[in-house]
């Protein structure tokens, strides 16, 4: 049986790359050495509902959506967005980054709006970044040489099931031979996680208090434990003197952070006094952070927007360079506005994840969805074109959480076309509404 | 575009003895010949200074820069240079342009060639994040360009070297090579990027380094005789220990006296000394910390085994990002500025930090002199480039500034005079009236980097160069730098043509076609190494994979479909 | 003296771009001109005849000359950005980055100002008599420096981030200011008549005045005592020692 080794998963930002995939007669039988989301992810298409064919609505939200060739599909995409007066382009973070180079340049032709689902997970890491940086490093700087590991705001035993094993907590490096053993776990959360019940100190906050949690460790690093209060963001003082205390006695510390930080109360102001930490502590101990990423290819959005158009989300390129101001100009500021008039949607479940305003407006206007699967995206959608899966049914780029790229390979032969040739195809057609040929 | 000929243009091609000259320019199919049949497309450069496309040997362009991206939304819209600086909205032609110091790559690849360059090399990247400046280099339009790869605190290197076994250090770094496609060794504060995974840093070239029994002396004999025995076209590319340290002048010439002792493989250097501004600074602290141009100018007057570029600071923000990582975290804490560091592992550290220099301030007025007063201080200009280490020491977009100043000591004294009284005992520049002539700037910006790099095609205009040809709208018989400098500086900055091989891309400073451009890397493993040796490294790689990398080892090559246009160079086996 | 009234034709959901809104770029034109000015309504460009109805009364230098915006305006963003001298006056609610950049001049909103407004002024006066949203003050993403001077009042109340990486000049709020506001300051005073939470997270310097309730308190500030300004008696605290800050946090006891 041919067994394809080293495949990447493509699931979570952890992009492990061990796994050794089964297939036979084009199909995918077992997949070896991942975790349950990975196996379930990589057999996807045996799992979830496919979308077989592309389909259109012919009149409007109420019609059933109907069977079309691609042609058909790809030229009302393009008439939609070439109509619109503001439209955007959203998701992109589940395929190849020669895909998003696409999706970018469809963006700035059609003077779109353009955003990740970092809009609704870690595009406060990218702010706190803007803000202060990302004193960072590889997973296997983390795993050589890691001897406290503080993971706040997430829980990788449910979200990042091999994180541990492979990169941090219970894996052996170079000057942690004997893994566990070698290591120091803290875990910041208001709740008592699977991941949680592991730590050797769990700092269980009150709900949306992680900034004034930092705070009060700055303080302490920075000299300054007398001025604070008996009990800080619901925690004794002397609990978090003790996790200041692990953090000054750890050679290496490295933080990973997760949307409880970036999604609770203060947002990318809690991750980039984060970073200041980091930086106080660095003075005398070596520490780093590092975002656990959801979307496996998240980081690869940002990294490709930035080189090829300078910000690496909430782009607005309606006046034909990019404009950026989160707040502004991501996805879910303008949709509660009700400011957009047509929507595209690639590789990413909106129709799951966005607010419910936000939801109800996309019911209003004009939307397209280019997916491999049928979700409640499907449901709103009003041009959808199904694509193959990166990762198992084309090749391409992928950046891990700690933005190392990693090339994804190509299991199974498929009729269907790539996102990245779906998006050429619809530039082209797009090129060919305005008028504006070659290039 | 089969046939081409420049003619009625004052042509400075130093490598072929051209100095000055009305010289006719033939091309065909990309190259430069000797000859053109009677059809061939005549450009008329109405007697304007022609040179050799340029080349910036040492640029940080691709990879690291796209976290200063991250880092500094407030960049893209900075445009202190019209047309060459800030947001730029896209044309049927050409796609968005933004930033300054840290622009997107099709404005790196618009404004370089408008400035007349053709020819740039990323100085500073790991073979691991190799696949990510592929990327880019593949989405920066235009250019040729090259990559040195960071061994100088990579742990196979430490290893062997510890271990004696030079066999397997070149081996492994004719690997490390073949494995990022990338085309020579760069060395950052050797050893530094490993004791700084602990936090911790060396103080000069005979340090230990902490988890190898080796010092920085080690790491740089071992790697510039490995790469001499390779045969590789570029020697070793050094960024000293105590990068912007006052007092470091010792060090960086402790550097210089120990390379002595290696032969070099053929007619070049044997090490390049990158940015040497930030490296040559005496006194003890920022308080009594001055110029040390003039020790080491006369060090290099003297020998002739080194090549250096000028690292020039450009007054105004700039991004500093650099595989030093403690140099940065120091940036960081003593100016309050944000910081980026990433650790790769077992292969080097790096950071980022956004600085911004002034002339009100005497230590940046100092650092500025340091760099032009090295360029005029060296006799031999080839032994020279021109570089601000952008965007550490300025963005790219200031290299007419820089070449003015070089140029025109008229215009050295006015930036002078606005300098507060802490700086004048500190520096020599205000009693320098040396002026570069244009034959000496074309070494320096074309010529000099295409030989120190071994780019045989690069830096002239012989038969069998590329095509690659800057025209400004200079008459270089006519105009006097010295006094008309802002003139000068201006047509610098936007090309009258720039033809890159054999097509018009820049044509009275606006880009007209958007051709790819090539990569060139060196392969010095299929033939240099035999299969013995092959064997005996690929075991020990698999072993340390398994153990130590976070990334299985046959995903780690850069694979061929990151390298459309690759340029393959293989050094003659000695 | 030049006045130039803007009536509203319509109400745009997509907000239009018109940081030509300016006595700069007004002084000295017709009603014809100033209508042919552009501006942007998405990826559209259109005029300001597109949007408003345009009336000129007399000829004047960028500081004799008065805009009058006769209407709400909700979704017109940049109005008076960097201007630098003149006067605007809003009879209703204005879309984000209002006076931003803005150096000399006033504006007055008569209505609500949304996100950014003032953001990273350096001069003027700006006048909000109702609320604000997020960032009044503040800085643009990146940059090291939001408000550098020039005062901005706002009667009402604001949301998050009042004051971000402010380096000079004067806020005033008469309500309430929601969360962190005064974060990452440098300089400047902030003064907030309402409630508040969490205030001058991470201020290296600068000055922060509330005079109702902070609601939540950082845990980072050192308590200095009491302390009578103006008349009024405050607890005074200094920090934020979290980053060895030297700023002033005095709230009303």
């Amino acid at each position: 049986m041919p067994v394809i080794k080293d495949v990447v998963c493509t699931f979570c930002g952890c992009l492990c790359d061990d796994l050794e995939v089964t297939v036979e007669d084009n199909k995918i039988t077992k997949v070896g050495k991942a975790c349950k989301l990975g196996r379930a992810k990589t057999m996807g298409m045996f799992l979830h509902e496919r979308i077989e064919k592309p389909m259109i609505r012919k009149n409007g939200k109420d019609s059933e959506l109907e069977e079309c060739s691609y042609d058909e599909a790809i030229t009302k995409a393009a008439e939609i967005l070439v109509a619109a007066k503001r439209p955007i382009s959203y998701g992109w973070c589940s395929t190849s980054c020669e895909a998003i180079e696409k999706a970018v340049v469809l963006a700035e032709e059609t003077g779109s709006l353009f955003d990740s689902t970092a809009n609704v997970c870690h595009g406060p890491s990218a702010l706190a970044t803007q803000e202060k940086g990302a004193p960072s490093c590889s997973l296997g700087t983390a795993k050589n040489y890691a001897d406290l590991i503080i993971f706040w705001g997430c829980n990788p035993v449910h979200a990042h099931p091999r994180h541990q094993t492979r990169y941090s907590t219970m894996a052996k490096g170079a000057f942690t031979p004997n893994g566990k053993k070698d290591k120091k776990m803290i875990v910041v959360d208001p709740r008592n996680t699977d991941t949680a019940k592991k730590a050797d100190l769990l700092l269980q906050l009150n709900p949306g208090t992680d900034y004034v949690l930092v705070e009060a460790l700055r303080a302490i690093v920075n000299g300054h434990a007398d001025v604070l209060p008996d009990e800080i963001a619901g925690i004794p003082k002397a609990t978090v003197m003790e996790a200041a205390e692990m953090c000054k006695a750890a050679k290496f510390t490295v933080i990973y952070f997760g949307m409880g930080v970036t999604q609770t109360r203060g947002r990318y102001k809690s991750g980039d006094n984060v970073s200041s930490l980091v930086s106080d502590l660095s003075q005398t101990n070596k520490v780093v952070m590092i975002p656990m990423r959801g979307h496996y290819n998240v980081t690869g959005f940002g990294q490709v927007a930035a080189w090829e158009a300078g910000f690496p989300m909430a782009l607005d390129f309606s006046r034909g360079v990019a404009y950026y101001n989160p707040g502004e100009t991501g996805t879910n500021d303008v949709l509660m506005r009700r400011e957009v008039d047509a929507f595209i949607t690639g590789a990413a479940d909106p129709g799951a994840h966005f607010p419910q305003e936000s939801i109800k407006y996309l019911y209003k206007i004009p939307a397209i969805q280019v997916d491999g699967y049928a979700n409640p995206t499907t449901e709103f959608s009003d041009v959808v074109i199904p694509a193959a899966i990166a990762g198992v049914e084309c090749e391409g780029t992928a950046y891990r959480m700690d933005s190392q790229p990693i090339r994804m390979k190509k299991l199974i032969e498929t009729t269907f076309k790539s996102d990245e040739e779906i998006l050429t195809e619809i530039i082209a057609k797009v090129r060919e509404l305005k008028g504006e040929g070659g290039a | 575009m089969a046939e081409m000929i420049i003619k009625n243009g004052v042509v400075y091609d130093p490598k072929n003895s051209v100095d000055g000259e009305k010289n006719e320019i033939c091309i065909k199919d990309g190259k430069i010949v000797d000859n053109v049949g009677a059809g061939a497309k005549v450009l008329d450069a109405e007697g304007c200074l022609v040179m050799p496309g340029g080349v910036d040997g040492h640029t940080h362009c691709a990879g690291k820069i796209n976290t200063a991206r991250i880092m500094s939304p407030h960049d893209m819209r900075y445009s202190p240079i019209p047309g060459l600086s800030g947001p730029e909205p896209r044309t049927k032609l050409l796609r968005p342009q933004v930033g300054y110091n840290t622009p997107n790559t099709h404005a790196i690849g618009y404004r370089y060639s408008k400035l007349g360059y053709t020819t740039i090399a990323e100085a500073a990247i790991t073979p691991m994040m190799a696949r990510h400046m592929h990327e880019e280099f593949e989405s920066i339009p235009i250019l040729d360009k090259l990559a040195l790869v960071l061994m100088g605190s990579n742990w196979q290197v430490m290893q062997y070297i510890q271990d004696g076994d030079s066999e397997m250090l070149k081996s492994y770094m004719a690997w490390a090579l073949l494995a990022s496609r990338g085309y020579g060794v760069k060395i950052v504060n050797p050893g530094g990027g490993s004791n700084w995974t602990w936090g911790k840093n060396v103080t000069g070239i005979d340090d230990k380094v902490i988890d190898f029994d080796v010092t920085p002396a080690d790491i740089l004999i071992g790697l510039a005789e490995a790469n001499e025995a390779l045969n590789l076209p570029h020697s070793i590319h050094v960024h000293c220990n105590n990068l912007g340290v006052p007092g470091n002048l010792p060090t960086t010439l402790d550097t210089m006296k120990l390379l002595e002792r290696v032969k070099a493989s053929q007619d070049r250097q044997v090490m390049h000394l990158t940015h040497m501004q930030f490296h040559s600074y005496t006194g003890t602290s920022w308080m009594d910390f001055a110029s040390g141009s003039d020790q080491i100018a006369d060090y290099i007057n003297k020998h002739d085994h080194l090549t250096f570029d000028m690292g020039q600071m450009i007054f105004g923000p700039a991004m500093t990002m650099t595989a030093d990582g403690p140099t940065e975290y120091r940036n960081a804490r003593m100016f309050d500025a944000k910081w980026s560091n990433y650790d790769q592992e077992l292969e080097d550290a790096g950071g980022i930090v956004p600085l911004a220099y002034t002339p009100q301030h005497f230590a940046h007025a100092t650092m500025w002199s340091i760099g032009l007063e090295l360029a005029l201080l060296v006799k031999d200009p080839w032994k020279v480039m021109f570089t601000t280490d952008n965007p550490n020491g300025g963005a790219f977009v200031n290299y007419p500034e820089g070449q003015v100043l070089l140029m025109s000591d008229k215009k050295r004294q006015e930036v002078i005079a606005g300098f507060p009284d802490m700086t004048m005992d500190r520096i020599s520049l205000p009693n320098i009236d040396r002026e570069l002539d244009w034959g000496e700037m074309t070494v320096m910006t074309r010529s000099m980097p295409a030989k120190m790099l071994g780019l045989e095609e690069k830096g002239h205009l012989g038969a069998g160069a590329d095509a690659d040809v800057a025209i400004y709208d200079v008459k270089p018989d006519k105009v006097d730098v010295s006094v008309e400098h802002e003139a000068v500086k201006k047509a610098l900055g936007f090309a009258k043509y720039t033809i890159k091989g054999g097509e018009i891309v820049v044509r009275d400073g606006d880009i007209t076609a958007l051709p790819k451009g090539k990569v060139y890397w060196v392969n010095a493993y299929e033939n240099g190494i035999v299969q013995t040796e092959k064997d005996r490294l690929i075991t020990d790689l698999e072993e340390r994979f398994k153990k130590y990398y976070s990334m299985q080892f046959s995903n780690y090559m850069v694979e061929d479909a990151y390298v459309p246009r690759p340029v393959e160079v293989r050094p003659e086996v000695a | 003296m030049q006045t130039v009234t803007l009536t509203p034709k319509r109400s745009p959901v997509i907000s239009i771009e018109a940081e030509m809104i300016t006595p700069d770029v007004f002084a000295g034109k017709s009603d014809a001109e100033i209508g042919a000015i552009p501006a942007w309504e998405g990826n559209e460009e259109i005029t300001l005849a597109d949007v408003f109805d345009v009336a000129v009364d007399g000829s004047a230098d960028a500081a004799g000359t008065k805009i009058i915006i006769d209407g709400n305006v909700p979704r017109v963003k940049r109005i008076g950005e960097a201007m630098t001298a003149g006067e605007i006056v809003v009879k209703g609610d204005v879309d984000m980055r209002c006076g931003a950049l803005m150096s000399g001049g006033s504006i007055t909103v008569e209505g609500n100002a949304d996100s950014w407004v003032g953001r990273e002024m350096t001069g003027g006066e700006i006048l909000v008599k109702g609320n604000a949203t997020y960032y009044a003050g503040g800085g643009y993403r990146g940059e090291t420096c939001g408000m550098r001077g020039g005062k901005l009042t706002i009667e009402g109340d604001v949301l998050d981030y009042l004051g971000e990486h402010m380096c000079g000049g004067e806020i005033l709020v008469k309500g309430n200011a929601r969360l962190l506001p005064g974060v990452l300051n440098w300089s400047g005073t902030i003064t907030i008549e309402g409630d508040t939470t969490l205030p001058g997270g991470e201020m290296k310097s600068g000055t922060i005045f509330v005079k109702g309730k902070v609601l939540e308190m950082l845990p980072s500030y050192k308590d200095e005592g009491t302390e009578e300004v103006d008349g009024v008696t405050y607890r005074k605290y200094t920090g934020d020692l979290s980053r060895n800050g030297e700023g002033v946090l005095y709230v009303s006891v």
